[in-house]
């Protein structure tokens, strides 16, 4: 059977499929000890809160994409994960030694029985609900998510109706062949992931994923945007032949990997990588990278439940700092909402999570959560170039706000003696209100970058994640090369370099366009580095 | 302690959504708030238990102890009567 959705990240793969499911394996440890038992007591509190988070996440997602009702579901589960009828009953078991993992299948099943005694099929489909959601903590408990990512144990084509960052990154290295996806755009976490990844990946293929999820053999052109199940051996024959090409142009590429790209009139653009965690470093260098043009940092703050220390962030950030040595890095701090999904910080319930409290916003409203982070970026920059990025500012107030929070922690930092680096201070141009207000903004920074996932979803008024809202998904849009080229202007104006982190940057098409428009730095998922190298220095 | 006799409102009863959003503002309240349905009382912050404790048209109380009990009846007994939530 053959499905079509968007070629989310180049490449082709066959392979076993596999499906992630909620599986809860019985557990093993029935019995704790006495002396176990207030850490057994914490850990299942904090099991419930992790599950909850997660929940709560999945629901705002599915608001956002106007899914209400499956929506108001995830509300009824976040309640039930977090009733405290159920955390009295499973913490009397814990203190009578059985297991939490063991105790909360045993209370969930007490109530899933009562519910399916009920003479009403509506209560009665409860009891499925029930278990469901004491599954989870469970399965939290003995060390699992919700997805069985873990049982993924042979290399593999993933099938799911979508994937969050948190699934993505949960994936053991190397099992994943390739994604395949029911929702989702060309812009979605999940293909920004597969990208960065060199995974192909196809998105968007609708409700028709329902039907193939038993297959046993997938193949999938991730350029093209066609997924194949159980293919036969002319499709086979054929995939083979695209495999062979697509290494082949790849070897034409190897020569660009590392030049220093210019234009044939001799503006040099610096092409970049964009991390998610320092352990991409190694990989993105062999690319060709010559910097960081973005470390995305929430991915340090996510799949825990609590929130990473200064000095496990200062270890992250020092170490991408030590690989890249005197190249840049442009470390954006934390911005968590939309659809990811984050049980370190209670972010609440919002109608609108992409128009939220998230980024700059967040950071400011929470000292307690920006200084560590702040704090370890300037002790990190002791070892390499690091620049720190604030995202989602909309006015120069935020932009001066944040730099005298920077600068709070650089005093502070001094009179406890630590040693801490230089770092420049710039603005991710993601709101259509930065792009109007760059000028002003220029005089207050030391570069630009403009995301432009972000810009285009806000300036066209279109949710990234909605396919169908699919046609909107492109910076190639009048109203969103106006604001880069606004943007650009106020940055040339300003003498400041202004450089495009969003996936516009890594896409053959728009390379020449941004350029044009005054763009001086390109980031990008690392496997396009060469190519755009190439598209760069034949302009 | 105050507490109200009121009607349940929704066509399913008490359970899903409704059930989630009444026992979100009962969490509102710091008072201690109980719903009394014929001779079961159950904590009304648990969504657990007040889960197909009463269908449309069942007659129950809501019962508060607390600084806020007043308006937490007020408020609850208003939630559960109405026909959505």
């Amino acid at each position: 059977m053959k499905l079509t959705g968007i070629g989310a990240s180049e490449g082709v793969a066959v392979g076993p499929a596999f499906v992630p499911a909620t599986c809860t394996p019985e557990p093993e440890r029935k019995q704790i000890t006495q002396s176990e038992v207030e850490s057994e007591v914490q850990r299942f509190r904090d099991a419930t809160k992790a599950v909850a988070g997660r929940l709560s996440a999945t629901g705002d997602r599915l608001r956002a994409s106007g899914s209400e009702k499956e929506a108001g579901i995830f509300e009824f589960h976040v309640e039930m994960a977090e009733d405290p009828e159920l955390a009295s009953a499973v913490e009397e078991r814990i203190r009578k030694l059985q297991s939490p993992e063991a105790a909360v299948l045993a209370v969930g099943e007490e109530y899933a029985a009562e519910f399916a005694a009920m003479d009403d099929e509506y209560m009665a489909a409860r009891a499925d609900d029930v278990r469901d959601v004491t599954g989870q903590i469970s399965a939290q408990l003995m060390g699992r998510g919700a997805s069985g990512f873990e049982a993924l144990e042979t290399p593999s084509v993933v099938l799911a109706r979508s994937l969050a960052p948190s699934d993505t990154a949960r994936i053991p290295g190397g099992m994943a062949l390739g994604f395949v996806t029911a929702e989702g755009s060309r812009t979605s976490h999940v293909s920004i992931m597969a990208r960065s990844m060199g995974i192909p990946a196809v998105v968007g293929v609708g409700p028709a994923l329902e039907r193939v999820l038993d297959a046993k053999k997938v193949a999938l052109d991730g350029g093209e945007g066609s997924v194949i199940t159980d293919p036969d051996q002319d499709t086979l024959a054929r995939f083979e032949r695209m495999s062979a090409a697509l290494a082949e142009e790849r070897a034409a590429l190897e020569g660009y990997r590392h030049v220093e790209a210019s234009t044939s009139e001799g503006r040099r653009i610096e092409v970049a990588a964009n991390l998610g965690s320092a352990s991409e470093a190694e990989d993105a260098l062999e690319w060709g990278a010559e910097g960081v043009g973005l470390f995305r940092t929430e991915f340090l703050f996510m799949e825990r439940d609590d929130l990473p220390s200064e000095d496990e962030q200062y270890e992250a950030y020092s170490a991408v700092a030590r690989a890249f040595s005197e190249k840049p890095v442009i470390i954006r701090t934390l911005d968590v909402g939309g659809d990811k999904d984050l049980p370190g910080v209670d972010q609440g319930s919002e109608e609108n999570p992409f128009l939220g409290w998230r980024g700059i916003r967040m950071s400011l409203d929470t000292p307690d959560l920006f200084k560590p982070q702040l704090r370890a970026i300037l002790r990190a920059a002791t070892h390499g170039n690091l620049k720190v990025m604030f995202p989602m500012v909309a006015d120069v107030g935020e932009l001066e706000a944040a730099k005298t929070m920077l600068q709070e922690c650089s005093k502070e930092l001094e009179s406890e003696g630590e040693k801490i680096g230089e770092v420049e201070t710039g603005v991710m141009i993601e709101t259509p209100a930065a792009a109007v207000c760059a000028a002003e903004l220029a005089k207050e920074s030391a570069f630009f970058s403009i995301g432009t996932n972000d810009l285009v979803q806000y300036t066209l008024a279109a949710d990234r994640g909605n396919e169908r809202l699919r046609r909107f998904q492109n910076a190639d849009h009048p109203a969103v090369l106006a604001l880069i080229r606004h943007t650009c202007e106020a940055a040339n104006e300003a003498g400041i370099p202004v450089g495009v982190c969003g996936e516009a940057a890594g896409e053959p098409e728009m390379i020449p366009k941004l350029i044009e428009l005054g763009v001086t730095e390109l980031s990008m998922g690392a496997p396009s580095i060469p190519r755009a190298k190439k598209i760069v220095s034949g302009l | 302690m105050v507490e109200r006799e009121t009607t349940v409102g929704p066509e399913e009863g008490i359970h899903g959504r409704p059930a989630a959003r009444f026992v979100q503002a009962a969490k509102g309240f710091s008072s201690q708030v109980i719903i009394v349905k014929g001779d079961r009382e159950v904590n009304a912050k648990s969504v657990l238990k007040i889960t197909g404790l009463a269908r449309k048209g069942d007659k129950i109380t809501i019962r508060a102890e607390g600084e806020d009990a007043e308006e937490a009846v007020e408020t609850l007994s208003q939630l559960i009567s109405a026909d959505e939530h």
